[in-house]
């Protein structure tokens, strides 16, 4: 049942409302005019793929960015949001997706950061702060994270937990959370839904954003679906195909192109016994042609078997073998010049792949600059014409390949970065995340570009955050669960819902 | 954004055209302050006091370029110096023997920096500065405080003449110099070792995760900035006939000047030596036209500091969203 | 929340975490314990004594420029920032101290805060350029260095001006070592410091500024305190330069810019920001004074202080490093 997407049903003001936002980031639109509104005592559920706009709207409303056009209106009021601060004074907080939480100051400072409790001379306790942080995680039934630890040496999941504690304590009357369940495991899932479940009761309007279709059905009151930086329609009960449907435009056997089938073929990248910091007893054959899935929570091990498999990380135990060879990777160069070449698109592009200020075309040569060199110098002709002839195979939009990489859009940016491993013609690629924050015509072309690749012989290790891309676009998949091989799916047990429940489960069932 | 980029790439040239300029204005300056300024000879003179600093600038460019910065310049100028002159006796048949080993010297205390920045993870103030003490403590102890026999010979001729001999009118030095300009240029500007360089200096994570040997690269660069503070020091006790104590302190802060006058951003990743040359010359003759003016030391130090902040304003409000 | 994730983490007593979250601290204490015995043992080598009143007290008072240097270093440090103009206005306010104390209380009291808010003065023109300007920290400080060395020498051309003796008394008594009264009140003030607002602000910039951005934290603000404060700091270390020199010469402070930036390195504050302890600064200024005393007591010789000093740093930071990497991986 469709509703109106302004109205928070009941008359009364809504407790935060977008109206008709619009925002961009250099030449790419991320919000085309957004708007839904959320009552109070509500919870309310943003849904929509990766780059449909939700964490931009979700920051716009918390005051961390601004919008370009359109207002905000929080408890009924509208709003100009100059930072975050003033969102707080106006009792809406947000849990955002990348934590912000200061690494070298304890859970207990972290907690209470600005209100911390004071003693003699106004001076900061930090005894009872130490107690109070205590206290506070007993009250919403957290006894297991230790205040006095510094926040750089606890779990990735006990950070998100602090995270959102922090922002709880505050009574916000606004609560927004952007993807708050992406490295938490089921009981602390059931113990956010419960924590939610309360806070709606004592009117507290909850907002969050997900993609994971089974949690939002159990918690969210109503729906509003994100397609391409505006909003589809807002609605209270509404199945889930019907729900994909209108998150992607497509029916659903539309939406990935059909994957390859998978002959016997030989194994091009191997582990066996794999053990690292992060990962213990990794085994699987990946052949060629074939895409093998890793899913599973965020904080899992995924990253630490990407880099052990690329040699940016040391393996302590077990073989790595490439087209049957055991290698011994002392680091990336190791792993790229190996044979069949092993590539590596890491999990953030800005951060670790793309030298942002750099061209595109030094981008793109970045891996290969032995090859077009003669002596050392760099052969500009040759580096040219290659690299010419790959921007126009991918179809990177840009007006020069001179530009610096930064001014492109998170799209084409991915597209920069495999593109340098297949000037490296590397036959292993590991792909880690690589549709994240990426639009969704990009999106569909990347998936493409991944078929057509395996088509040509490679092979692809591919991990996503979207169990529903991972079910759609991999011939096999490996869940990991606290750094081991949790489960292993396949046709025909290979879908979303079965990822999901093996990532989840806390116990490592059969 | 496409119009930023486009600005973004003009902007690097265009600070070294900023750099220039003021080297040329400054000369027009002094020349109405004191007539004869801009005269060949004058405007030799100060290109060659300018070009030691140069080459300094020179490996500070190439640290500054990966985010580092070399604060050994001091002594192991002070120490080829003091290397060269008791190593050769002033005497043409050792100069060779003495040149080797002194640019060894050089290129050896930049490669302990290397490796300490590199392989200890010790941040490169620290480990500069502990190998300029190194260097002092060495240098002043091996030699008496200069006071050792050898201690006042002077430099072979041939290094003499290498600095002041003229070549078609134009002292040798500035022949060096322009060399070293365009052998670094190129390095930096066409090699692969200097891509690395400028990809380390942007992103040295994602470099790595690109196959580039970044502990390679990084001992190598510092291992430069020690065999150019050496190559000054050799040059310089060419130019000035016998070394002395202290003579490459004041090098240390212009050769980073010199660095960010031209372009080239102290956290690493942009920038050219060019730049760096040029803010080397618009240094210098911004000091000779202040000795022309008649200013005293005092305010010299200030108006060097106020340029230096005023050009790093002007830097800082193009940068935009910093 | 089920018991198997309430038992999976164990939790420390505080005392554990007090002492794996200030491991640069001990260390510095340890190095500081350290060097004083190796004094001890040279000094009764040469002078068949212990060392008593009079060495403490000239070590202390020695000292005491340098503390204070490091003190306001280790608040910029502390923000992932540097401040290389320390030296600079060691220099300006060394000589304004020479050139205008007179032996009369008001006129002592009077430049005495004078001095320290030309101090804060100088000091706010560095964070306005770092804070609100957006520029690299060692680049604006190296460029208000020499403005400021330059002022100092228009301010004393020569070596020369005079302290009053009774001032020389008040802040560094030759006779006894009162002069720790003052470290005690910056020791005093240090744990406020980190128990304010303004303390927290300070660390958490530098932990992460965008993240203390995100929690409300004025970043530009913080940073512009912590650069004047370190300009008060460095104005209290020139008085104290001043008194133990009893005259005054517009550049003996430039070395202190080096110094202060390794008594920090000594005590334990992180370069990158985030971490650390003035307390352990401090500490780091006297082992910095002692490797002096015992080299001059080895009977080395003075030529080669600097090698050794520098030695010293290296192996200081390295140990210091791999002692750190290895506590926390034991967790």
């Amino acid at each position: 049942m469709t509703e109106s997407g302004t109205t928070a049903g009941g008359g009364s003001p809504p407790a935060v409302a977008a109206v008709k936002l619009v925002k961009s980031f250099g030449g790419v639109q991320a919000l085309k005019g957004a708007s839904f509104a959320a009552a109070p005592g509500e919870v309310h559920a943003l849904v929509g793929e990766n780059g449909a706009g939700k964490s931009t709207l979700i920051k716009i409303l918390g005051g961390r960015l601004r919008p370009d056009s359109g207002s905000v209106q929080l408890k009924g009021e509208a709003v100009e949001l100059h930072g975050p601060a003033e969102a707080h004074r106006r009792g809406a907080w947000t849990v955002f997706q990348e934590l912000t939480l200061l690494p070298w100051m304890t859970v207990a400072e972290n907690l209470l950061l600005g209100d911390e409790p004071r003693g003699a001379l106004g001076l900061i306790d930090r005894r009872k702060m130490s107690r109070d942080a205590d206290a506070a995680l007993a009250r919403l039934g957290i006894r297991h994270i230790d205040p006095d630890a510094l926040v750089e040496d606890i779990s990735l999941a006990a950070r998100q937990i602090v995270e959102i504690v922090r922002v709880v304590i505050r009574e916000p009357a606004i609560l927004l959370l952007d993807e708050p369940t992406s490295s938490l495991g089921e009981h602390e899932v059931a113990w956010l839904f419960d924590l939610i479940r309360d806070l709606r009761a004592r009117q507290t309007c909850i907002v969050f954003t997900s993609h994971r279709w089974n949690e939002i059905a159990s918690i969210a009151d109503r729906i509003t679906i994100f397609r391409n930086g505006a909003e589809v329609g807002t609605y209270r009960g509404i199945e889930e195909g019907e729900a994909i449907t209108l998150m992607t435009g497509q029916r659903l056997d539309t939406l990935f192109p059909p994957v390859p089938p998978l002959a016997v073929a030989a194994p091009m990248l191997e582990a066996q016994g794999l053990a690292a910091f992060g990962i213990r007893d990794i085994g699987f054959t990946l052949r060629r042609g074939e895409i093998l899935g890793v899913g599973g929570l965020t904080g899992h091990g995924h990253r630490e078997l990407f880099l052990t498999l690329f040699g940016a990380q040391r393996a302590e135990r077990g073989t790595i073998l490439v087209g049957g060879q055991a290698l011994g990777l002392r680091g990336p160069r190791d792993a790229i010049r190996a044979g069949l070449g092993i590539a590596l698109v890491p999990e953030d592009r800005k951060t670790e792949g793309l030298l942002l200020p750099m061209t595109i075309r030094d981008n793109l040569t970045l891996a290969i600059l032995k090859r077009i060199s003669r002596l050392g110098v760099i052969e500009a002709g040759e580096e040219a014409e290659r690299t010419r002839r790959l921007a126009e195979a991918l179809q990177i939009k840009t007006p020069s390949l001179m530009q610096p990489a930064g001014s492109l859009s998170g799209g084409n940016q991915q597209k920069v970065l495999i593109g340098r491993w297949l000037l490296a013609e590397s036959q292993i690629l590991l792909l880690y995340d690589v549709t994240r924050g990426v639009d969704i015509a990009t999106k569909h072309e990347i998936y493409e570009l991944m078929m057509r690749l395996v088509g040509e012989g490679r092979a692809i290790l591919f991990y996503s955050s979207d169990a529903e891309e991972l079910a759609h676009l991999c011939h096999r998949v490996l869940v990991m669960r606290e750094g081991r091989v949790a489960a292993e799916l396949a046709a025909p047990n290979l879908s979303a819902e079965a990822i999901v429940a093996a990532a989840v489960r806390d116990s490592l069932a059969a | 954004m496409a119009r930023l980029g486009r600005l973004r790439l003009g902007r690097d040239r265009r600070r070294t055209l900023y750099a220039l300029i003021a080297a040329v204005a400054l000369f027009v300056v002094g020349e109405l302050v004191h007539p004869g300024f801009a005269g060949l000879d004058s405007v030799e003179a100060i290109l060659t006091i300018a070009s030691f600093v140069g080459l300094v600038a020179a490996g500070q460019t190439f640290v500054v370029l990966i985010g580092g910065i070399d604060l050994s310049v001091p002594w192991v100028l002070n120490g080829a110096a003091i290397l060269l002159v008791t190593l050769s006796l002033g005497e043409d048949g050792r100069a060779l023997y003495a040149l080797l080993l002194t640019l060894g010297m050089g290129a050896g205390i930049g490669l302990l920096n290397g490796v300490g920045v590199a392989f200890l993870d010790v941040p490169a103030v620290v480990i500069t500065l502990a190998m300029n003490g190194i260097m002092e403590g060495l240098t002043l102890g091996l030699s008496g405080g200069l006071t050792c026999a050898a201690c006042a010979s002077y430099a072979p001729p041939i290094v003499q003449r290498a600095v002041h001999e003229p070549i078609l009118g134009v002292p040798a030095e500035l022949f060096l110099w322009l060399a070293v300009i365009v052998i670094v240029s190129f390095v930096l500007g066409r090699t692969r070792f200097g891509r690395h360089t400028y990809a380390i200096g942007n992103n040295a994570r994602a470099s790595y995760l690109a196959g580039v040997g970044v502990r390679f690269t990084t001992v190598l660069l510092y291992a430069l900035s020690g065999l150019f503070s050496a190559l000054a020091g050799i040059l310089l006790v060419g130019f000035g006939g016998q070394a002395s104590l202290g003579m490459g302190t004041p090098y240390l802060f212009q050769s980073i000047a010199a660095v960010v006058i031209g372009g080239v951003y102290i956290l690493g990743g942009r920038g050219s030596y060019l730049g760096a040359a040029a803010g080397a010359a618009s240094l210098t003759a911004l000091v000779s036209v202040l000795l022309a003016m008649n200013m005293p030391d005092y305010g010299r130090s200030i108006i060097y500091g106020v340029v230096i902040l005023v050009l790093l304003l002007l830097y800082g409000r193009e940068e935009g969203e910093g | 929340m089920p018991p198997e994730l309430a038992a999976r983490r164990e939790r420390r007593p505080f005392a554990a975490h007090l002492v794996s979250q200030n491991i640069g601290l001990l260390l510095v204490f340890a190095l500081l314990a350290a060097a004083v015995i190796l004094y001890c043992v040279f000094f009764w080598i040469r002078q068949q004594s212990l060392p008593g009143n009079f060495e403490l007290t000239s070590t202390v008072n020695n000292t005491m420029p340098l503390a204070m240097a490091a003190i306001g270093q280790t608040i910029v440090v502390l923000t992932r920032g540097l401040d290389l103009s320390v030296g600079g206005i060691i220099d300006l306010t060394n000589a304004l101290a020479a050139v205008h104390i007179q032996d009369n209380v008001g006129s002592m009291l009077g430049w005495t805060a004078l001095v320290l808010l030309v101090g804060a003065a100088l000091g706010l023109v560095n964070g306005l350029l770092v804070g609100v300007g957006r520029l690299q920290p060692i680049v604006v400080t190296l460029a208000t260095l020499s403005i400021f060395q330059g002022l100092a020498i228009r301010v004393l051309p020569q070596p020369g001006g005079a302290i009053p003796p009774s001032y020389t008394a008040a802040l560094v008594d030759p006779n006894n070592p009162w002069a720790l009264l003052y470290l005690a009140l910056c020791v005093l003030l240090w744990l406020a410091f980190r128990r304010s607002a303004l303390g927290v602000a300070i660390f958490a910039i530098g932990n992460d500024e965008g993240a203390a951005r995100a929690n409300g934290i004025k970043v530009v603000q913080g940073k512009v305190i912590a650069y004047t404060l370190s300009g008060v700091f460095a104005a209290a270390g020139g008085l104290f330069l001043a008194a133990t020199a009893t005259a005054g010469d517009a550049t003996s402070g430039n070395g202190f810019t080096l110094s202060s930036i390794v008594a920090v390195v000594l005590g334990g504050v992180n370069l990158f920001g985030g971490r650390g302890s003035a307390v352990g600064a401090i500490a780091g200024a006297f082992v910095t004074t002692m490797i002096v005393n015992i080299l001059f007591f080895s009977e080395i010789d003075p030529l080669y202080q600097s090698f050794y000093e520098g030695l010293f740093l290296i192996i200081a930071v390295v140990a210091g490093a791999v002692i750190g990497r290895l506590l926390r991986r034991r967790r």
